[in-house]
């Protein structure tokens, strides 16, 4: 018969056995999580969301959270949000973008909007295949928020708010679930319902001049059976509006340096010739409100875009034949390369761009800063 | 004499049972068409490669070519194959010298025949889905109202005097062209494989040679279209 010692010994063994496993399979456990309902128009084409990285609810609260929290950046004042505000599509209105080191960035700050579609290599240059792979590198850039992941996650690890958002979105706090969690806040940044989206609905007509624009937005200029064309389709999307998705397909040269002014672009991440001075087409979603216009922001607007297309074309190598082609002058181009549209088709399609501004885009709560719209507490 | 025969017999059932069923595990059981592209003899090199105007003076570079295959089917006297959602865009930018369409899980050879069109069906061309590699924003939508370009081809065309873009986007209805290929052991190889030479030359020597001078680009205009839309019915053959 076993002694009451022993059974003294056995009883508290289980008991720490219990507990032990207990608190490591609670540990382990995959957070219970829902996922994100959204909508979006069957005209913007398939997606995809890495299996990685489901959209769930409790990532999406924890990207926007980040996203507008400076402690992401080694000054602790800058967030995404500081180069990315709501109220310009996810712009900031500069033509270079400034992060903490005061120093002008090598680009235009990009807006951020309809990111599940369109080309699948992001920033100007296409040199990110991924939202998560995105999402770390201004943080770390030394001229953007210059933080160390690792300072950053003990920092973060403090937030008592961050123990419980990265635990219940993903059960741990690394620079991966970093990344995962601000990539999936932008993936929810969906804008579907401008006048252009409406005009696709049934809802409502375009003013007389908003048609014209769209319809030489949507036509390559053939001069053989007097077809006019602004020729924008050619570079940005019927629907979408952005690059395209497949490949490079959604990377241009379009005209705006000659060969010895010619940025790398594309070449810094392919190194083919062939893709020197491409940069991404960007979505002209909201481009009413995206000023400053171009990689490196240098057309202050619209109009001065459209006059760039209109006459302002500069000879390179990699430009883009498209754009060398595309006249609505019979046999014109030589070495001034012009669209040769006349004024009043450059305000129709003005006026046709102004019909991609989604106002409840711009104010949607969902979007906006929880540290201000007092939603942490949700 | 009785016993032996019966060895015999078994022994030889047995042997004709593992050369049948080595044979037939031996049978491709799967379809994979390549298709390489071409200008006359010469493989395809985007960019960087001159090839010589077809009907004129002056050589011309490519910088990119991709056409849609649509509507693949094999026949088997009335016991056919449809491939679902049969939309592929062949293109050649992306590190691979030939396009590739697998058909998985099929016996090869109880087909006869393998029927794909060049183009799009008119239904598909005038319907916003997403099928296969339709896709209504994607570089070869012209827009909604007017279709998909089933071909394209853009480069330049370099002379003495200038150098100048190169247009061909290929579309229309009318253009959409099918194809019939024989399947058996001469055309399609032990593994399944059956090898297509895509001629671009082709397109631009049908009843005379187009002179890249004169026609350097091709998009709308109903005439032009078909001169080159006619060459899609000899544009693929087997290698």
């Amino acid at each position: 018969m076993p002694n009451l010692n022993s059974l003294v010994k056995v009883f508290f063994l289980s008991v720490v056995i219990t507990v032990t496993s207990t608190y490591f399979f609670s540990m382990s456990k995959k957070p219970d999580t829902q996922l994100v309902e959204f909508t979006a128009p069957f005209i913007f084409g398939r997606f995809q969301i890495p299996k990685e990285n489901p959209l769930t609810v409790e990532s999406v609260k924890l990207g926007r959270r980040l996203f507008y929290d400076p402690l992401l950046s080694k000054n602790n004042k800058i967030s995404c949000a500081s180069c990315h505000k709501q109220s310009l599509a996810f712009t900031d209105g500069l033509a270079l973008s400034v992060g903490g080191s005061g120093k002008k960035l090598a680009f235009n700050s990009m807006s951020l909007v309809n990111l599940m579609w369109g080309p699948k290599h992001f920033f100007w240059d296409g040199r990110s295949n991924s939202l998560e792979n995105q999402a770390l590198q201004p943080i770390v850039h030394i001229d953007e928020m210059d933080s160390n992941l690792d300072d950053l996650i003990e920092e973060l690890s403090e937030v008592k708010a961050y123990q419980i958002l990265f635990g219940q979105a993903y059960g741990e706090l690394n620079a991966v679930s970093i990344a995962k969690a601000l990539a999936n806040f932008q993936r929810t940044l969906i804008s579907s319902n401008s006048r252009y989206d409406q005009f696709l609905r049934g809802e409502v007509s375009l003013s007389k001049q908003e048609e014209l624009g769209r319809k030489l937005f949507m036509a390559h200029p053939d001069t053989k059976i007097s077809l006019r064309g602004g020729n924008c389709i050619d570079c940005h999307s019927q629907f979408l509006t952005s690059g395209f998705t497949a490949a490079f397909d959604g990377f241009s040269n379009n005209g705006l340096d000659n060969d010895e002014n010619l940025s790398e672009g594309l070449y810094g991440l392919t190194k083919l010739e062939s893709h020197r001075g491409l940069f991404k087409a960007p979505t002209l979603r909201n481009i009413a409100v995206t000023a400053p216009y171009m990689h490196d922001g240098r057309f202050k607007t619209l109009e001065e875009v459209l006059a760039h297309y209109n006459g302002g074309i500069k000879i390179s190598k990699t430009l883009s034949p498209l754009i060398v082609e595309a006249d609505n002058l019979a046999n014109m181009q030589g070495e001034h390369i012009s669209l040769n549209l006349e004024p009043h088709e450059v305000e129709a399609i003005i006026s046709f761009l102004h019909t991609l501004t989604d106002e409840s885009f711009l104010i949607n709560k969902a979007f906006s800063d929880p540290f201000t719209a007092g939603d942490l507490n949700e | 004499m009785n016993k032996l025969f019966k060895i015999v017999s078994l022994v030889s059932t047995l042997l004709l049972i593992s050369i049948v069923t080595i044979w037939y595990h031996s049978l491709p059981k799967q379809l994979t068409l390549r298709f390489y592209p071409f200008l006359g003899n010469k493989p395809l090199v985007l960019n960087d490669e001159r090839y010589t105007n077809p009907g004129g003076e002056g050589v011309f570079s490519i910088r990119d070519f991709q056409f849609f295959i649509s509507n693949l089917m094999l026949i088997n006297n009335g016991n056919n194959y449809t491939e679902q959602e049969s939309y592929h865009l062949a293109r050649f930018d992306v590190g691979k010298a030939f396009y590739e369409i697998m058909i998985p899980e099929i016996s090869v050879f109880n087909y006869q025949q393998l029927i794909f069109n060049v183009g799009i069906d008119r239904k598909a061309n005038g319907t916003i889905v997403f099928e296969g590699d339709l896709d209504p924003n994607s570089r070869m939508a012209w827009n909604w109202q007017v279709g998909y370009k089933f071909l394209l081809i853009e480069g330049s065309l370099f002379t003495q005097e200038k150098q100048q873009p190169l247009i061909y986007h290929i579309g229309f209805n009318e253009s959409y062209t099918r194809l019939d290929f024989p399947l058996n052991s001469n055309t399609v190889s032990n593994d399944g494989i059956m090898k297509l030479k895509v001629d671009i030359l082709v397109l631009f020597n049908q009843v005379e040679p187009i002179d890249m001078n004169e026609t350097p680009k091709v998009k709308f205009y109903p005439e032009d279209v078909a001169k080159i839309a006619n060459g899609f019915q000899y544009f693929i053959t087997i290698m």
